[in-house]
């Protein structure tokens, strides 16, 4: 049992990049368009993130210095600063996004306005960040998210024709054209690699205390944690393409995404889909906070951490008061929290080289590494995923003019 | 960059763009009704196994859709036709979509005060709805 | 006895500097050096008014002219912490002593921190006494003005521009048991290429060759100057040999300079 209870923080990162409020949307919305013809990106990604989480949490394990030490240390001060303003400005959107999404998964459970939820989660959410320590806090929220399972169970329970969804895989059923296809392919990359994930991986990794002799348990979080999350992000786009697809709906909203699952089981699906909805998307908003935290004060050099009183961390935690505080009033100028995620989904699929590129240089350099430098597979694999990142970020942004954001 | 950021919010707005002639008028119809076939679709989904559904949730997603099928319905009502021909291409689409509304929001209605009255009748006049919408989507390819 | 070799911006700028009991302080933002003869680091400099200038352009200085507005002094000073107190030079800067903490961290628990409930805070009474500001060091030089600056040959022809400062760590000793690191030679670059990486320094381990090779290549014609080849460190730098007796790097490390990653 404590052994399962160890791989606690890398199902909670993976849960935060994987099936958070975006992504449980845009998951279900490629599969009631385009079937599982994109079921491929999910696995690329994993391997992909799992690669990178890999080298970030061993750095972290053996050095104790944390993805964005590494990006200053590597990049200098000057991109360094850039790579903090784009990715604490996505964190600070997706955390908005977060906020609303759980606030969204409330006004399912009980009819009331998702506003009226959202002031409660974002002061929850700052008292859990406040007060809860960090190992309680990952296995609360990474366990609860695994309600979300129960996509997995609906898409068997749905009868589906294996066949047709076998089909699929290879051929895309959609009449849309190639951009668009191409643009949810690159949304859904950055989705599975986004940069806040290694952040929040590697800084959990210090909260833990991990050193050289965790490197097992790191790994265990990592080949664990990020194949969970792709599957079950595989397994909303299958109950879409199972449910949605042949009856031409195309999906857009929290809403309809979880009632495959009530097609299923009945009210019990429906309550265990929206309580898991809920779980992800807290769960989601503790790693986005707690994220922006971390890449701001380690790049300044500031003392960070749940792991000391909050008074030792001053800086850290007026961040996350802050960032908690102009997110929820962000999400309560009543913007839509999915559309907000999709939107800084492609940016942050722009900004992924800046923040991959230092973890790789690092994991190679034996000042910090000493023996535990990378080998040769995760070099080649390495440089590979380099140049599809940089792909990616040139393709992002066009791709998204191009085609109205995939509409 | 600067520039680029001025063109974000303008291709954004593209789908609420004023249509410049027929053709384009009638691709801008075809989308709409499309996606309110889906729209309508979905419903019929949800009130076909309505007695599986909690209230809440049917309450939350029949608002959503309801919303959802209003402003299709104010956004196409602000494009104006540029022809005649345009003008009954108009009038046919919002006769449709006013209907799709309509018809969501009695059911809203229905789950509000209490329960979905004839459940299988609904779904049968949705799922004709939703075949009308998708017949004039075909009529008007986008 | 040769003195442990370093480079500043490869293994000292940048990096994080913490405590002896392991709780952070601050980044390597900028280091002081005292000139001379044979220039050495005194101390790290930390905070805003020293990183604020090695980032530049408009976030730079509004970086340096937002902590100028709160400082009281008329010419604010980055908070120095003496090379003395710098233990081991690793993945971080372990610092030992009574090194103040900066003062946007007290101001941010004063007045933020402590009030709420549950800080774990100290009775608001009971205020830790301010700590007393050093008094102001007369300004030396900041080691990331010589990065960027140009440097030409004893006739005047062009050279490129520093990418890096080699220190060795062969310098007057600090405190009582420490050496202090002494400026021993620049690292040269033809263009503005961008950082260095360090790739181009030779055999660090394996690593990903496409990535090596790239930087190598965006490098190449990279030059080594010792500081005996310096005849003025002003800009733009002056040496004392023509272009072509200067060392390539590459061959540099062929020599054996392995000992710059121990």
């Amino acid at each position: 049992m404590k052994r399962f209870f160890a791989v606690t923080l890398g199902i909670l990162t993976a849960i935060g990049g994987f099936v958070d409020i975006g992504d449980l949307v845009a998951n279900a919305l490629v599969g009631s368009r385009f079937g599982m013809s994109l079921a491929w990106v999910v696995v690329v990604g994993v391997v992909g993130i799992c690669l990178f989480a890999e080298m970030a949490g061993r750095v972290a394990a053996v050095s104790g210095r944390p993805v964005f030490d590494l990006v200053r240390e590597r990049l200098g001060p000057r991109a360094g600063l850039l790579n903090l303003a784009a990715s604490f400005g996505i964190n600070l959107l997706t955390l908005a996004a977060e906020i609303g999404g759980a606030a969204l998964a409330l006004e399912l459970a009980t009819g009331i306005d998702y506003l009226l939820w959202v002031p409660a989660v974002g002061l929850v959410a700052w008292l859990v960040m406040w007060r809860v320590r960090f190992e309680t806090m990952e296995r609360v929220f990474g366990l609860a998210g695994l309600a979300l399972i129960v996509f997995l169970v609906a898409f068997f329970a749905l009868g589906p024709d294996y066949g047709e969804l076998g089909h699929q895989l290879t051929h895309n059923p959609s009449d849309d054209g190639a951009a668009t296809y191409w643009f949810y392919a690159v949304a859904l990359l950055g989705a599975a690699m986004t940069p806040y994930e290694v952040f929040f991986f590697s800084s959990g990794g210090v909260e833990e205390r991990w050193t050289r002799r965790d490197l097992g348990v790191m790994r265990a979080n990592v080949f664990v944690g990020f194949p969970l999350g792709g599957l079950l992000s595989i397994a909303i786009a299958a109950c879409a393409a199972t449910v949605f697809l042949p009856r031409m709906i195309e999906v857009d909203t929290l809403g309809q995404m979880v009632l495959p699952a009530g097609l299923a089981f009945g009210q019990i699906g429906l309550a265990l889909v929206i309580f898991g909805v809920f779980a992800a998307t807290f769960g989601a908003t503790l790693e986005t906070a707690l994220s922006s935290g971390y890449s701001i004060s380690q790049y300044f050099g500031w003392q960070w951490g749940k792991y000391v009183r909050p008074r030792e961390a001053a800086r850290f935690h007026a961040t996350l008061l802050v960032s908690t505080i102009v997110a929820v009033a962000l999400i309560l100028t009543t913007i839509d929290p999915i559309k907000v995620t999709e939107y800084s989904l492609v940016f942050s699929a722009a900004a992924l080289p800046l923040t991959y590129l230092p973890v790789l240089m690092i994991a190679n350099d034996p000042d910090y590494m000493g023996d535990r430098v990378n080998g040769r597979l995760s070099n080649t694999l390495g440089t590979l995923y380099m140049i599809l990142l940089m792909v990616v970020a040139v393709a992002a942004v066009p791709l998204m003019l191009a085609t109205k954001a995939g509409q | 960059m600067r520039r680029l950021l001025l063109i974000v919010p303008l291709l954004l707005a593209g789908c609420a763009s004023p249509a410049w002639n027929d053709a384009d008028y009638g691709k801008k119809a075809g989308a709409t009704a499309e996606a309110a076939a889906s729209s309508v679709a979905l419903v019929r989904l949800a009130v076909e196994h309505e007695a599986r559904l909690t209230r809440p949730y049917l309450q939350t997603l029949l608002t959503e859709t309801a919303t959802a099928l209003g402003s299709v319905d104010s956004q196409f009502g602000a494009v104006q036709p540029p022809s005649e021909q345009a003008v009954e291409v108009r009038a046919e689409i919002t006769e449709l979509t006013s209907e799709a509304a309509e018809q969501v929001q009695v059911l809203l209605d229905e789950v509000r005060l209490r329960e979905i009255a004839e459940p299988e009748k609904a779904a049968a006049d949705l799922a004709a709805l939703a075949d009308r919408l998708r017949a004039f989507a075909e009529r008007h390819p986008s | 006895m040769t003195g442990r070799v370093l480079h500043a911006h490869l293994h000292l700028f940048d990096r994080q500097v913490v405590r002896a009991d392991g709780r952070l302080l601050c980044k390597v933002d900028d280091l002081e050096t005292e000139p001379g003869e044979a220039p050495y680091v005194t101390a790290i400099l930390a905070g805003p008014l020293a990183l604020g200038p090695r980032v530049g352009g408009v976030a730079g200085r509004l970086m340096t002219g937002t902590t100028r507005l709160f400082r009281p002094e008329e010419d604010p000073a980055p908070r120095r912490i003496p090379m003395a107190l710098v233990g081991e030079i690793g993945s971080a800067l372990t610092v030992g002593g009574d090194v103040p903490e900066a003062s946007l961290e007290r101001w941010v628990r004063e007045h933020l921190i402590d009030p709420l409930p549950g800080s774990g805070g100290a009775d608001p009474g009971l205020r830790e006494p301010r700590p007393v500001r050093r008094p102001e060091v007369p300004a030396r030089d900041r080691l990331s003005s010589l990065v960027g600056r140009r440097v030409v040959d004893r006739d005047g022809a062009p050279v490129g521009q520093v990418a890096d400062v080699q220190l060795t760590q062969d310098g007057p000793l600090l405190g009582e048991t420490t050496q202090a690191l002494r400026l021993s030679g620049l690292v040269v670059v033809p263009r503005h290429t961008g950082q260095l990486f360090g790739y181009e320094r030779g055999p660090g381990g394996n690593s990903p060759a496409l990535v090596r090779a790239v930087i190598r290549r965006l490098h190449r014609g990279s030059r080594f100057v010792s500081w005996e080849q310096v005849a003025d460190p002003g800009d733009p730098i002056r040496l004392t040999e023509p272009r072509a007796a200067l060392l390539p790097l590459a061959e540099l490390f062929t020599r054996g300079d392995a000992s710059a990653s121990g």
